[in-house]
Parts: C-alpha cells; structure tokens; sequence
C-alpha cells in the first residue's frame, strides 16, 4: 500500500483494516457503487468523483493543547497534522476552540490536497488516570472537519479508559502548589 | 452511522424519558439526534436522526451523550439542559479513585462534599459558577471549562481529606482572579 495514497476501501472495523486480506477487499467494493452515488449527489462541486479516499481523523484534545491527525485507513500512514500551537502564540490559548478551528481546517486541506474526500473521526482525551472528558477545542474541530466539504462517516470516542490503572501521579502527598 | 451508548442507573431512566416522555423529546427535539432506551438494562444508544450529509451536526452527538450522562450521574433534567450550550462541559470524578471502596467511607466523604444542609456544595457551585451533583460514588460537574478545572481541584481536595476552610480559601482566590477575568483565555 503506497504510503500517501490509500487505496479505495470501504471503511470496517479499523483493527481489522490493518491487516486487511485481498479476500475482504473484493467483497467490500461490490458495495462501492452505491456509497460513491451518494457522495455524488452531496457534493456540490461539479468534478466527477468515482471513488471515496477514506481516511481517518485522530483529535486528540487535551486541556494544554489540540492535535489533528489525518491518517490513511490503517492508522499508520499519515497525511496531514496539526496542532492547536502551530496557529497562536500564547500557550494558554493552544486548547481554544480557535486555535482547534485553524488546526482542522489546515489539516484537512492539506488532506484534501492528497485527495481524501471522507473521513472518519476518532476523539480521544488524554485518558488513563488523567482527564476523561476531551477538552473544549473538540467540537469545534469536528465542526471544522465537517465544513471543509468531506464527507464524514463514523464518529467515535477511543479515550482510553483503564480497567485496573497505575497509580495516579502527584505522590502520596498530592499535588502541592 | 455512528453512534454512542451509554450506561445509566436504572433508577434514572424514568428521569432521563421524564413525564410523557417530554425529557426525552427534549434532547432529540434541540439536537435532532435519537435515543434508544432500553428500560430494563439503563443502556441508551445515541444516533443521529439524519446522517451528516443531510445535514446532521455531529457535535450535536457529543453533546446529547453528555446530557444522557449527566442525567445519569444524577442531575435534574433543567440543570443537564445547561450542556446544551456551546462551551459547556461535564466532568464526572470517581470517588473511590481517591478514597478506598468502603461503605463507611463513601458516606464519610460524600457528607464531607455536600456539607451542613448542602453548604459546601453551595458555596463550590457559587464560587465556580457550576453544578454540582453527588451520586453514588462520582462526583458530576457542569460548568464551562475552567470554572469546572477549579471546582474539580476543590472537590478532589476535600475528597482527600482536605479541612474545608482551606478549601473555602482556594475557591475565594479562584473567585477574585475570575471577576478581574485575567484567568480565562478568550474565547476567539
């Protein structure tokens, strides 16, 4: 699989997708036709698309900061990324909604560029003992994804979320300030 | 299509569908998203009611799942509204990730939370503009981001054991800087 350029695969499970068999493939795209009329229709812009590029949104949001993260079906070729840092100065305004914004709406172009055209998005927070709740750039940058003219297709949540965890830091003392 | 599904106490499913349903209609009705509920197990699946090509809003997703929560953690269906709002988060902190699981000490902590007639809970909610709600063994905040990272400080703090006065102090200073608003980054 060339690493910038995803092969048309309708979307499965994504653990599955890694290690993907000739087999699956064939049976995935007689599905094909009917999802890419679909994209036709929704999409405006006159140029004929035949085929979906997936690819999948990573947000990983933070209270310190946002990344967004294109990658292709596989999770481990990337296409695009962006930070919240890369578009303000200060660092308390890397985790603001603007900030989240410009990040997904340059990672996307960028990803537009090397021809995705759908995506899934996949949020996470940092998880584990820390925050479980992603920070307040998420919705905005799902906002900007779903304006910048792709088509979306699954929205999960992957924060991580022990079973049983490490302990938490700060020490047995707690965080003193 | 995507969808969430979330786990509530079975005690809360009649909250979370209210008098003839009309909790329930709320929430698809603003979000124009779908809940199933299955009553017997307290789980609720979320989807959107068009997909996002016709115009559905995923963030409308992420929002219907926190309300659902929120309701599940034990807020009133008013105060749970709050998260309709943009900015406005929920944060859930588990008790018996600071303290050990034990009956006594559950009960213990949480009238340490709540206070004589629910004083400390007032006094963090006023402080911090935020709700509140304890239930079980979490703690559920509702409130916009930074007012609920120092709510939680304070709550954690008294969790572990923290006397209430010191904590009392913490959220005044927290409550000056907010009013001079050198804390809070601009929204845009």
């Amino acid at each position: 699989m060339p690493c910038h350029k995803p092969q048309t695969l309708i979307y499965t499970a994504p653990r599955e997708s890694r290690r993907m068999s000739e087999q699956t493939q064939e049976t995935k795209e007689q599905k094909e036709p009917g999802k890419a009329e679909e994209a036709q229709k929704t999409q405006q812009p006159p140029q004929p698309k035949k085929t979906l590029q997936w690819g999948i949104v990573h947000i990983y949001s933070s209270y310190n900061n946002i990344i967004v993260h294109v990658t292709d079906l596989t999770g481990a070729e990337t296409i695009a990324r962006a930070s919240g840092g890369m578009f303000v100065d200060a660092g308390r305004l890397e985790p603001t909604p603007y900030a989240a914004t410009r990040a997904a709406s340059y990672a996307m172009e960028i990803a537009k560029q090397k021809g995705i055209n759908a995506v899934h998005i996949r949020v996470r927070a940092p998880g584990g003992v820390k925050a479980r709740t992603p920070g307040p750039g998420t919705q905005a940058a799902i906002r900007a994804i779903a304006r910048s003219g792709v088509m979306i297709g699954r929205i999960e949540d992957v924060t991580p979320i022990p079973h049983d965890s490490v302990r938490k830091k700060g020490g047995r003392r707690g965080r003193r300030v | 299509m995507s969808f969430f599904a979330v786990n509530i106490p079975r005690e809360r499913v009649g909250v979370l569908i209210g008098p003839g349903g009309s909790v329930k209609k709320k929430i698809e009705e603003t979000l124009g998203v779908r809940l199933k509920i299955d009553s017997n197990m307290g789980s609720v699946v979320i989807e959107l009611a068009k997909p996002v090509e016709e115009g559905g809003d995923p963030v409308a997703l992420f929002k219907a799942r926190d309300i659902v929560r929120a309701i599940g953690r034990g807020f009133s269906p008013e105060r749970a509204f709050k998260l309709f709002e943009d900015g406005i988060i929920l944060s859930i902190i588990d008790i018996t990730d600071y303290v050990k699981k034990n009956r006594n000490n559950l009960i213990r902590v949480r009238a340490r939370l709540i206070g004589r007639e629910g004083r400390t809970r007032k006094i963090i909610e006023e402080t911090t503009h935020t709700y509140l709600s304890i239930y079980g063994d979490t703690v559920a905040i509702i409130g916009e981001e930074e007012d609920v990272k120092a709510a939680e400080e304070a709550v954690i703090s008294i969790i572990e054991g923290a006397p209430h006065s010191s904590v009392y102090r913490m959220l005044d200073s927290y409550a000056r800087r907010r009013k001079l608003g050198g804390l809070r980054p601009s929204r845009f």
